[in-house]
């Protein structure tokens, strides 16, 4: 959590970085393959406001991926 | 694990931010959301 509230604040973040300690959601979302896995892969989802999946992106370019999901929006 | 698909029910979850505070999915029901991974904080990539 640390590690988090430093990067947010380094960046002044306006949305909230969750810590996903034991990997529950990114074991939710196929974002790792199991529940000690050191890191989360780079993916995204645009979830809708009926709370399903929307858009799913399996490789994200932290640079460029801001602009695509606006423009997707 | 398989990545979810497009039309699936997003799993619902509770978790705590990096404010400390706690936060669902379902708290944003009614607003897009974007749920971005990362594996690192503040890792390039």
């Amino acid at each position: 959590m640390e590690e988090n509230r430093r990067f947010a604040e380094k960046f002044g973040y306006q949305f909230p970085l969750l810590c996903d300690t034991e990997r529950k959601i990114g074991m939710a979302y196929g974002a790792c393959d199991s529940p000690d896995a050191q890191y989360a892969r780079r993916i995204s989802y645009v979830i809708s406001p009926e709370g399903k999946i929307a858009q799913v992106y399996e490789k994200v370019s932290a640079a460029t991926h801001p602009e695509e999901l606006l423009k997707n929006l | 694990m398989p990545m979810l698909k497009v039309g699936d029910e997003a799993p619902d979850f509770t978790v705590k931010t990096h404010r400390g505070d706690e936060v669902s999915l379902s708290d944003y029901r009614g607003k897009n959301v974007i749920l971005w991974f990362y594996p690192k904080a503040d890792t390039p990539g």
